[in-house]
């Protein structure tokens, strides 16, 4: 027993380096894809929340698209569809860009509720003790809006965190990479995984923890 | 254009099948087992407690994918000798029963304590209170949550084929290294997989608005 655990130690320990190379990649990855899910999502809430269907139809048909199918799949989509059009982005450029887009899609769908979930006696309410609009906004639904969409975006960003690890099957030399090549091409086994879920298991519980902290610095403001 | 799509979507649905089975072996497995910690997670035993809270915290913590490669090497190496789908079968299985276990488990806690407090006062026993009180509305409560887990767990299958395990997704690729056709073939295999995941969408958001309608 004392034998294998220091054999795997010392496994571990050569590894170590590509194994931390591979962790900072993947937070790379998600610190880029995670801005552009957010911002995408906040695009598309005006054309889904339009009256008109003209607008709001093709909207809802690309969200439900893109939340409907898988997020590898999207991902060979732009991966290898592509370069048929004549781009040729990097395979991290990909990568990111999938992410983004089908989170994006998952968050219009939460920053939606959260706008819905505040009553529209807020509203009233607020505009009847003489708050402008802006006010209103400012001091009544967006603080009640946030205090319900803090949650649901830290679930969200730690989806988001977990998936970078599909950007492997495009080649990137991430964290999940760094393991599969560890195990083919070295003496590595099973063991490698165990480190990798631990280096994952780090990163998410980092953003949750994160998100409740700023959760409970929202409730204290308001 | 769409030519190739069509020529080979005898290929594609013959993946699809595959599929199918892997999702339904997954989702029925996997709630089940998330079912069972579930209710187990609320019972008296502190250790049985911890260990399930433990298995659901590490599990929601790292991504899918991993634990499959982690099943995938890991029962060669511990002297089992299985086939693709059931090493990542069982990872997905595994994986999908921490997430079932915490929808089944919020969902018991959030059963209002009066009316275990009522069933005790009528003189029913532990099994009979969780049977007749607490399972009934804690299901109803459970479906639409346990709904968007199984589409969860759908999409997902396709990650099997990172792995090595043939279904829709593999076939697709096998398809577009020999045709280049990527953008007829992934965008065919999309519509394949929405034909599949959008009923289920539907069904989670029917529900959901059915349980807002009821309170």
């Amino acid at each position: 027993m004392s034998e294998y655990l220091a054999q795997t130690a010392v496994l571990l320990a050569s590894l170590w380096p590509k194994l931390v190379a591979g962790f900072v990649l993947t937070v790379e990855i998600a610190a880029a894809a995670a801005p552009l899910a957010l911002v995408f999502g906040l695009v598309l809430l005006a054309p889904r929340m339009d009256a008109r269907a003209f607008v709001s139809g093709p909207t809802v048909a690309f969200i439900e698209l893109m939340r409907n199918t898988p997020l590898l799949v999207q991902i060979y989509l732009i991966y290898f569809g592509l370069p048929v059009l004549g781009f040729y982005p990097s395979e991290f450029t990909c990568g990111v860009a999938g992410i983004a887009l089908q989170h994006g899609a998952f968050l219009v769908e939460t920053y939606r509720g959260a706008i819905e979930s505040v009553s529209t006696r807020q509203w009233d309410a607020a505009r009847a003790i003489g708050m402008g609009r802006f006010t209103a906004f400012r001091h009544v639904i967006l603080p009640q809006a946030l205090m319900k969409i803090l949650g649901p975006l830290g679930n969200q960003l730690i989806v988001l965190a977990k998936d970078t690890s599909l950007v492997s099957a495009i080649g990137v030399m991430e964290l999940t990479m760094t393991g599969k090549l560890a195990i083919e091409r070295s003496a590595a086994s099973a063991e490698v995984f165990v480190a990798i879920a631990l280096f994952y298991l780090a990163m998410t519980t980092a953003i949750g923890g994160a998100v409740r902290l700023l959760e409970y610095r929202v409730a204290e403001r308001t | 254009m769409v030519n190739v799509l069509i020529t080979n979507l005898p290929y594609l649905l013959r993946g699809a099948v595959m599929t199918l089975w892997l999702a339904l072996a997954v989702v029925t497995l996997g709630t089940l087992l998330g079912t069972g910690l579930g209710i187990l997670a609320t019972g008296r035993s502190r250790i049985v407690r911890a260990a399930i809270t433990v298995y659901i915290f590490v599990l929601r913590g790292i991504p899918v994918l991993v634990v499959m490669f982690l099943g995938y090497y890991a029962f060669p190496a511990l002297g089992f000798r299985v086939n693709a789908y059931v090493a990542v079968g069982v990872a997905q299985i595994v994986y999908v029963g921490a997430f079932t276990a915490e929808i089944v488990r919020s969902a018991i806690l959030s059963v209002h304590p009066g009316q275990i407090a009522a069933a005790k006062s009528l003189g029913m026993r532990r099994g009979a209170i969780l049977r007749e009180v607490i399972l009934p509305q804690a299901t109803c409560i459970a479906i639409p949550p346990l709904l968007n887990n199984a589409l969860t767990a759908v999409k997902q299958t396709a990650y099997a084929s990172v792995v090595g395990a043939w279904e829709l997704t593999y076939a697709a690729r096998e398809i577009v290294e020999r045709t280049l056709a990527s953008f007829q073939i992934f965008l065919g295999v999309m519509a394949i997989y929405f034909a599949i995941c959008y009923p289920l969408s539907l069904l989670a958001r029917w529900y959901e608005k059915r349980l807002v309608v009821s309170h």
